[in-house]
């Protein structure tokens, strides 16, 4: 197993895919919004449908090449796809739905192998159940083992955990993140929740209206999205929009509600917008710094991006606070009735007494200003 | 009750029962391929299965007599080839019957065939099954209650049928005359006991098909 690698083009009547991607082994996450085409190629992986034209490579067996006429029959593929819901079936039992792909395996083996994948699921105990007495949690891994238990070539999985309950999807997260690195074999995740896809992927595709918008392995993703749309996607706060006043190899100064920022340009590709350009950029709510008024600075303009405002709305979410600032500047704010929304632990909140205290200057690294390119 | 009313229950079950098998073995996989497959001309055939439900009986019988009769577009070739023909046989009442209730099978097993979730069909394909296998693996087991509560529906057509019949079968008693053909002839000759317990032995038997038929039909929603 080295790798996979997709392209494919399927036209239907209101929608067209268009994608290519490459992913090494591990787990490549397809990321996007709903109705972006992402169930559609997996669809295309499974030789469900039919692409009209392109190439599907695992390892080193061709599925699918309109060039050379190769269209492997899903029961060929030796794909794993666990299905949005899981499709479990539900006049079979437990043991009996791990073993359907094993029919044309001896007896003894297909009993070994049931057994195996029953216990490395944790799934001892369930095997004369049918889907509908179990929980989802259960249901989610005799899905999974299902599929594991064809020893697929490729590991499908729709959605994983949108049919569970948010506290228990967290968990099986992490465990599912666990079992795909145990089993090691390739696997394509898809999931609309860019959490989601940074925990289980190693490397992350982005899709957005039938089209491949960025592949990158997910850190990369995650601090330099290639567009404004790819930042959209993943659903960053804090996507702002200002004015170039001089860019440089390594740094961009920018005019914003009144102030004047100072950027980090991409060290990878750095990005040189001519002055007076519009340019977006975002600004991570965990790296704005609130500055205590207790410990008198020497000098505040050690502080980079220095901003002032007022706490207008805060939320909590449990482990951290969201609070959301209004510059001290005229005109409109950025975002409705606010320009940023900074995140603070629960501790700094409650020693900062920020419930009753109200108006804070705070700062911003330049690292962590990040611009996009547009 | 007169012979000739024993006589007409036994064929009216007899002919039911076969209507039954010969609806089971071509109305299941029908309803599979027009639920399930894309194919030239599934129009026509939907609609073609459809016409008994909607035409009056008369005319369905009518159609049959072009088609079957001694003089009829199969028949005359037939006729001269063997010298018989399927008119005014048992035979020709097992046809009625077969063809009125083939749609109330056909509708009520695609309805059930097509509320089986499509992924549990992809999900065995990927697990090595063919397109056949998945059928009578998945599709037709999950779609069983459905399939079953048509079948009944069917059987109950097929006792009940009269216009049809009358038409290709004629009213001939001990030969070609089921229950629902006696009821009328008994009261068209004023036997109205006779007429009586026909009609009190029909409407028992179509109770029970019901029923059963209710059974299923509330274990499969």
């Amino acid at each position: 197993m080295t790798g996979l690698e997709v392209t494919l083009t399927k036209r239907l009547a209101d929608f067209t895919l268009d994608v290519a991607w490459s992913a090494g082994d591990g787990v490549a996450g397809l990321f996007g919004p709903s109705g972006a085409g992402k169930t559609l190629t997996l669809q295309c992986l499974a030789g469900l449908i039919r692409p009209d034209a392109g190439r599907i490579v695992v390892g080193d067996r061709v599925f699918f090449d309109d060039a050379l006429g190769v269209d492997l029959p899903p029961q060929q593929r030796r794909v794993g796809y666990v299905f949005q819901g899981y499709a479990l079936f539900p006049h079979l039992t437990v043991a009996d739905n791990v073993a359907f792909g094993l029919r044309a395996r001896p007896r003894v083996e297909r009993a070994r192998r049931v057994a195996d994948v029953v216990q490395r699921l944790g799934l001892g105990g369930l095997e004369r159940r049918y889907p509908r007495e179990l929980s989802g949690g259960e249901r989610q891994r005799v899905a999974l083992g299902r599929a594991l238990a064809i020893e697929p070539a490729l590991l499908l999985l729709d959605e994983p955990l949108s049919a569970l309950d948010a506290p228990l999807r967290r968990a099986l997260r992490d465990e599912l993140r666990a079992l795909l690195s145990e089993v090691g074999t390739a696997a394509v995740v898809v999931t609309h929740d860019f959490t989601e896809a940074y925990r289980l992927a190693d490397r992350i595709v982005v899709y957005d209206g039938g089209r491949v918008v960025q592949s990158a392995p997910r850190a990369e993703l995650l601090w330099q999205p290639a567009s404004e749309s790819v930042a959209r996607i993943m659903g960053i706060p804090n996507l702002l929009h200002g004015t170039v006043i001089k860019a440089t190899p390594d740094r961009i100064q920018l005019r914003w509600r009144g102030q004047t920022l100072e950027a980090v340009n991409s060290p990878t590709r750095s990005y040189l917008p001519p002055p007076g350009a519009p340019l977006a950029f975002f600004v991570r709510p965990e790296y704005v710094r609130l500055i205590r008024k207790d410990r008198m600075v020497a000098d505040l303009g050690h502080h980079m991006n220095l901003m002032r405002g007022e706490v207008v709305a805060d939320e909590d979410f449990g482990t951290t606070w969201t609070l959301r600032i209004r510059l001290d500047e005229p005109g409109p704010p950025a975002q409705g009735a606010w320009d940023l929304e900074v995140e603070v632990p629960h501790l700094v909140y409650e020693i900062l007494e920020i419930e009753r205290d109200r108006r804070w200057e705070f700062s911003i690294h330049r690292g962590s200003i990040h611009v996009l390119p547009s | 009750m007169s012979g000739e009313g024993l006589d007409a229950l036994a064929l009216s079950i007899r002919v039911a029962i076969l209507a039954t098998l010969i609806n089971a073995v071509v109305g299941i996989p029908l309803a599979w391929a027009l639920a399930r497959r894309r194919f030239r001309g599934r129009g026509a055939v939907d609609l073609l299965v459809t016409l008994p439900l909607v035409l009056p009986p008369t005319v369905t019988g009518y159609y049959l007599i072009v088609l079957l009769g001694r003089r009829g577009w199969l028949g005359a070739p037939l006729y001269a080839a063997t010298g018989w023909t399927v008119a005014f046989t048992w035979y020709a009442a097992v046809i009625a019957a077969t063809l009125m209730a083939l749609p109330l099978l056909v509708r009520t097993a695609r309805a059930a065939i097509e509320s089986v979730d499509r992924d549990l069909e992809k999900a065995a394909l990927t697990l090595g099954r063919s397109e056949w296998r998945v059928a009578l693996e998945v599709t037709l087991p999950l779609a069983r209650n459905g399939i079953l509560a048509g079948l009944v529906l069917a059987f109950a057509r097929a006792l009940g049928e009269f216009g049809a019949t009358l038409m290709l079968a004629g009213n001939i008693p001990g030969r070609t005359q089921t229950v629902p053909l006696a009821i009328y002839t008994a009261v068209q000759t004023g036997e109205s006991s006779e007429a009586l317990v026909l009609v009190v032995v029909l409407t028992l038997v179509s109770c029970v098909v019901l029923l059963a038929a209710g059974r299923l039909g509330a274990r499969a929603a």
